[in-house]
């Protein structure tokens, strides 16, 4: 698991630590940041993973902790979603080998080590899995501790069914040569989930 | 790209199959790659599978998953039609296919009237029973397997030996003689992750080409008509995110009734087939892309297929239904284990495909008279299946259905032999006329050759005349 230069892998919030557990079993990195790190935290380890351009999911999270200006100053390329790029160029096919996808999960459910992603105006449904690299943005107060709790919430009376929900429980892999579990087959390479306190 | 053949007959066994069962089954005894690799498969999923069994209780969780999938069965018309009215509310169309013939009518047609050239799916059970590549393919369009697994089926024209692993037969070796000859060059790398990120270049080119997605629904949640489609390598969310349009392939048996079952079902789903408490993607999807979002299909079509499942309500074999295709039973088959999910010729294999493929495909059918025989009732299939199908008592059920010359003939001389012995006047003159003949034909106290009933034991092994015998 990567701690991240100023984050932790530990937080002394058992609902987090049992996230933090589940997403290295899954084979997702983490970190816990404060908020007012965790542009800068979220920029540098898409920096560092070789990251060209990043797409963001528009939503207020990625505003507050100012994503976008602190990945410039690493140059990185930044598109905000929509980004209005092409289908090819959206698939990975053209431009920059080295996109990473950034959503903002509406939920987590800690014994699984999974994210919960809701398609909506500002989050594409193709956002993680057309990327090679996917970066999430959770605001720990989002954690729950059951996938039944979180599909609870998600679904809940009276409130629209979103048009997509996607639960993301690490790296996209496949077993499908001799059984053997191989990371990135069609989604991103690399999860990284950077927990906000 | 397709040489396989379709029929319209609502039939679910392939027919491009070769031989009996029979030899399909020696065929495959006596492949030893198979029987390595289909060893390596199942006692990892095993070992997978029994850690989570400890972690999570799965046992228990059984019972609560039996209940459900029965009262889903029982109620089956009423969440149909409450799934339909949702999924409509929600933008999409939902269309109710009578047979497979039926459904590959429409997504055909469909692809048709919106010019459709090639077609991005995601591994399902269901397509592959209503053979629905077979009829696109007929019909002009590509159609591309986009599954790992399946794709390198199609390359190699063979049919998914495994519900959950579909090319669980195949090993790295094969799979790269296969990619390089699909990609025309011999640059293709041979190491496992070499060999998927190969696979995953090849295939996004088709993902952009895509006029429709075809995905399968592992279950329909009726209270807010969305489908769940769960899969590990993302490319399930890429078939029904990128293309125009969505269509979804559901077995109308695959629904239940709102979110509180539909997370018990699929926190069992996983762990009973890989293993794994979680799936990497699972992709619930409620109708089209809406108003002022920027991906997603246009259209929305879910195809929900009956296929002979309905009639099956009310019967003794009603409890198939409540199958939610994780494979388990196939992994814990010691027949599965031997023979792989080639020899069932049929998309289902193992002890559920033993079962459903002779219902399906009716009584008169080949299938019903050699399937239900695969089995040795050991009822390890029944222990595993995470929603409590007791599946060796509908195996036994399906063998007393089978209906051939053979099992007739075979019938009526129990019946005979029954009704001979019952009476201790002509179960005399049985034994006497029996010993008449062993001490005629035997020599020194051996008979070496019988006629009639006694033939087929005199075969292989002598009959003393007399008891004790002679040494
Ligand atoms: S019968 Fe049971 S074990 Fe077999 S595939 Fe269906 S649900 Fe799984």
């Amino acid at each position: 698991m990567s701690t991240g230069q100023g984050g932790s892998a530990q937080s002394g919030d058992p609902v987090v630590d049992l996230l933090l557990d589940s997403l290295a079993r899954r084979k997702a990195t983490a970190q816990v940041v404060d908020a007012a790190d965790a542009g800068r935290e979220a920029a540098r380890w898409m920096a560092d993973a070789g990251v060209a351009r990043a797409v963001l999911a528009s939503d207020p999270v990625v505003e507050r902790i100012g994503l976008a200006d602190a990945l410039k100053r690493e140059g990185i390329d930044v598109r905000i979603w929509p980004t209005g790029l092409g289908k090819r160029e959206t698939m990975g096919l053209e431009g920059p080998a080295d996109v990473c996808g950034v959503t903002v999960p509406s939920l987590a459910v800690a014994e699984r080590g999974t994210i919960v992603l809701e398609a909506s105006d500002g989050h594409g449904r193709g956002l993680d899995v057309t990327s090679r690299h996917h970066v999430a943005l959770l605001p720990a107060d989002r954690i729950v501790r059951t996938l039944g709790e979180a599909l609870a919430l998600t679904f809940a009376d009276g409130r629209p069914a979103p048009s997509a929900v996607s639960l993301v429980s690490g790296p996209s892999r496949s077993s499908d040569i001799e059984k053997i579990s191989t990371l990135g087959a069609h989604g991103a390479l690399t999860e990284h989930v950077v927990i906000i306190r | 790209m397709s040489t396989r053949k379709r029929r319209d007959d609502g039939g679910v066994a392939y027919l491009d199959v070769e031989g009996t069962l029979r030899e399909r089954t020696v065929d495959a005894l006596r492949d030893r790659t198979l029987r390595g690799n289909l060893d390596t498969a199942a006692t990892s999923w095993g070992e997978s599978r029994d850690a989570m069994r400890e972690h999570y209780g799965l046992d228990d969780m059984r019972e609560r998953a039996r209940e459900i999938r029965r009262s889903n069965i029982r109620n089956l018309p009423a969440l149909l039609t409450q799934m339909q009215e949702k999924v409509r509310e929600a933008g999409g169309t939902v269309v109710r296919a009578a047979d497979g013939a039926e459904a590959c009518r429409y997504i055909t047609g469909l692809a048709q009237a919106r010019g459709v050239k090639v077609v991005a799916k995601s591994k399902s059970m269901a397509t592959e029973e209503i053979k629905l590549n077979e009829a696109l393919v007929d019909a002009g369009i590509e159609v591309v397997e986009t599954d790992l697994g399946e794709w390198i089926l199609q390359l190699a024209n063979e049919h998914p030996s495994h519900i959950i692993a579909p090319a669980v037969h195949l090993n790295r070796e094969q799979v790269a003689a296969l990619f390089r000859e699909e990609a025309g060059t011999d640059d293709v790398p041979d190491d496992r992750e070499g060999l998927v990120a190969h696979a995953r270049v090849r295939l996004r080119e088709k993902f952009a080409e895509a006029g429709i997605g075809v995905s399968g629904v592992n279950l329909g949640v009726a209270s807010t008509g969305t489908v769940c489609v769960v899969e590990n390598e993302g490319n399930a969310r890429l078939v029904t995110s990128q293309p125009p349009i969505h269509v979804a392939v559901m077995g109308m048996e695959r629904v239940v009734a709102d979110w509180d079952e539909a997370a018990h079902i699929l926190q069992v789903l996983p762990m009973a087939a890989i293993g794994q408490d979680a799936a990497n993607y699972v992709n619930l999807i409620t109708g089209p892309r809406r108003e002022g979002e920027s991906d997603g299909p246009e259209e929305f079509h879910l195809v929900i297929i009956d296929g002979g499942r309905g009639a099956l309500r009310g019967t003794e074999f009603e409890e198939a239904l409540s199958c939610i295709r994780c494979g388990a039973c196939l992994y814990s088959c010691p027949m599965w284990r031997s023979v792989g999910g080639q020899a069932y010729g049929s998309p289902y294999s193992g002890p559920i495909g033993a079962v459903i493929t002779p219902l399906l495909e009716g009584p008169s059918s080949p299938a019903s008279r050699d399937l239900p025989f695969m089995s040795s009732l050991c009822g390890a299939c029944g222990e595993a299946c995470p929603v409590g199908i007791p599946l060796q008592d509908l195996l036994v059920r399906a063998r007393a259905r089978a209906s051939s010359p053979a099992t007739r003939k075979s019938g009526m001389a129990f019946r005979a032999w029954s009704r001979l012995w019952r009476r201790p006047s002509t179960y005399r003159a049985w034994m006497a006329g029996w010993r008449l003949m062993l001490r005629t034909r035997g020599k020194d106290g051996w008979a070496t050759e019988l006629p009639g009933p006694g033939a087929g034991w005199t075969e292989v092994r002598d009959m003393p005349t007399r008891w004790p015998p002679r040494r």
